[in-house]
């Protein structure tokens, strides 16, 4: 296509163009990150954090006392879950790690850990354990191959009681989702 | 200031948008009627190929028109698929990839109706529209072919519906292939959707290149596009959305093309009565 060269007004018309669509796409992700950082206040048993709003709220189970997840992702929902365990005298964060670590491995299915270290979390000390494993409930809503998916805990020591927060997500949506984490651990007060 | 021929209305091509949209629905028609009555069974490869050509058969369908109507006023037949393949290009390789990937609208964008229109606009419409507008500017802008100011509706729309069959591929190959009647009906929205609102930004571009207008009319023009494709998206939601039981959410998928139908048809008018308004002008004029 044979062309001719542009005017000075045909070229700022098309800088215009371009810096008005600059801006639109500025606009719009502002836009995305207030939605996907939009929070709710959590608050149970003298544990406080701001949690993603829009999420489900699911009845804790057992010792937990948050469960949230994600259900508008079409695969795996992304889920935050809080737990509270009493601790014996003595007991560290590795042995909790180490327990959640067994507990896992019989109730998720092609469980593997890849990597548990001591880390500090927000000027707090925590032991963290990343792991990898196969979503297997039955969903008869789901026409999808199971997803894989990417977990990370965080165990924190607080007097009588340890913490742990978890971090679940699809393996492509794990690294995208983990400032959103972040921010939600940031949050937390015990 | 290029040299405009004089300005016409080339009733041609308001004939072809309107028969697109009335061939559309009589295209969707047929293959809804005949998916209920033969009830074929497909294997998933061959649901696969009947989903893509299904999905460019509403591209097919004005080419069509286009080639036959165009005789007596011809326009490059190979500009006009050229633009239809960047349009297609540039949807496959930047749009989608940056809407879904990169701002992962699905994730965020129906979280409530301000967000689904703001984002509708200000992502899928801008990255949409300015696509479109892209496809001509840095085409066949500048080409001598490119000689009165209606060219612009021409190859925006070749542009536009060189776009929609790429989203509609995508949508068939994403799902493995689609249930023949509801997936038409969404080719058929799609295409209408997209030829319209690349009409807007082809009417600004026709008028931008012979006419001196001022430095904020492009921009005008892909704005509106945008709005008018945020908007559109966000009102098809509301529109097919007929109900929520437990069993799910139902939606009527013929609301929604009736709804694009009468968006088409008021952009294509808006539009003609624009270009006439303006030969009435040029007439005064002189």
């Amino acid at each position: 296509m044979s062309t001719r060269n542009s005017s000075l007004g045909d070229r700022f018309a098309e800088i215009t163009v371009i810096a008005v669509t600059v801006v639109a796409l500025l606009a719009g992700w502002a836009c995305k990150t207030s939605v996907e950082t939009r929070s709710i206040a959590f608050e149970a048993d003298g544990i406080t954090a701001q949690t993603p709003a829009g999420w489900l709220q699911a009845e804790p189970a057992g010792d937990e006392i948050l469960h949230t997840n994600d259900f508008s992702n079409a695969g795996f929902g992304t889920t935050y879950i809080l737990r509270k365990m009493p601790l014996a005298e003595g007991t560290t964060a590795a042995q909790i790690a180490s327990l959640l670590t067994l507990e896992r491995a019989q109730n998720l299915t092609a469980f593997r850990v890849l990597e548990q270290r001591e880390v500090t979390v927000y000027g707090r000390t925590a032991y963290e354990v990343t792991y990898v494993f196969v979503e297997s409930n039955p969903d008869l809503t789901h026409a999808d191959i199971p997803s894989v998916v990417r977990g990370v805990d965080y165990i924190f020591i607080n007097g009588d009681h340890a913490l742990a927060a978890t971090y679940w997500a699809e393996e492509n949506d794990f690294e995208m989702g983990l400032g959103r984490f972040h921010l939600f651990l940031e949050s937390l007060t015990f | 200031m290029p040299e405009s021929k004089p300005l016409r209305e080339r009733a041609h091509i308001w004939r072809d948008e309107f028969l697109l949209i009335a061939s559309l629905i009589v295209f969707v028609g047929i293959v809804y009627a005949l998916d209920n009555a033969l009830q074929p069974a497909f294997t998933p490869s061959t649901l696969l190929l009947t989903g893509v050509f299904l999905a460019l058969v509403p591209s097919v369908i004005w080419l069509m028109f286009f080639y036959v109507q165009d005789r007596l006023e011809p326009e490059p037949k190979h500009f006009v698929l050229g633009v239809f393949a960047i349009g297609a290009l540039l949807a496959a390789a930047i749009g989608m990839p940056l809407v879904e990937n990169v701002y992962r609208v699905s994730h965020w964008l129906y979280a409530d109706t301000v967000t689904t229109i703001l984002g509708g606009i200000l992502v899928v419409g801008f990255v949409q529209e300015f696509l479109k507008y892209a496809a001509v500017r840095y085409s066949i802008y500048h080409s001598e072919e490119f000689d009165e100011p209606t060219d612009g509706v021409i190859y925006a729309t070749a542009a536009g519906l060189g776009y929609a069959a790429v989203l509609n591929i995508q949508f068939v190959v994403s799902n493995g292939g689609v249930d023949l009647g509801a997936g038409v009906i969404r080719m058929a929205v799609v295409a209408l959707a997209q030829a319209s609102f690349s009409g807007i930004t082809g009417y600004f571009l026709g008028r931008a290149k012979f006419e001196s207008e001022k430095i904020w009319w492009m921009p005008l023009g892909i704005t509106l596009a945008a709005v008018a494709n945020g908007l559109f998206n966000w009102l098809r939601g509301r529109v097919v959305q007929t109900g929520v039981s437990l069993s799910g959410g139902s939606v009527n998928s013929w609301l929604g093309l009736a709804l694009a139908a009468v968006m088409a048809l008021a952009i294509t008018g808006i539009i003609l009565g624009l270009v006439r308004r303006s030969i009435r002008s040029a007439q005064a004029a002189k």
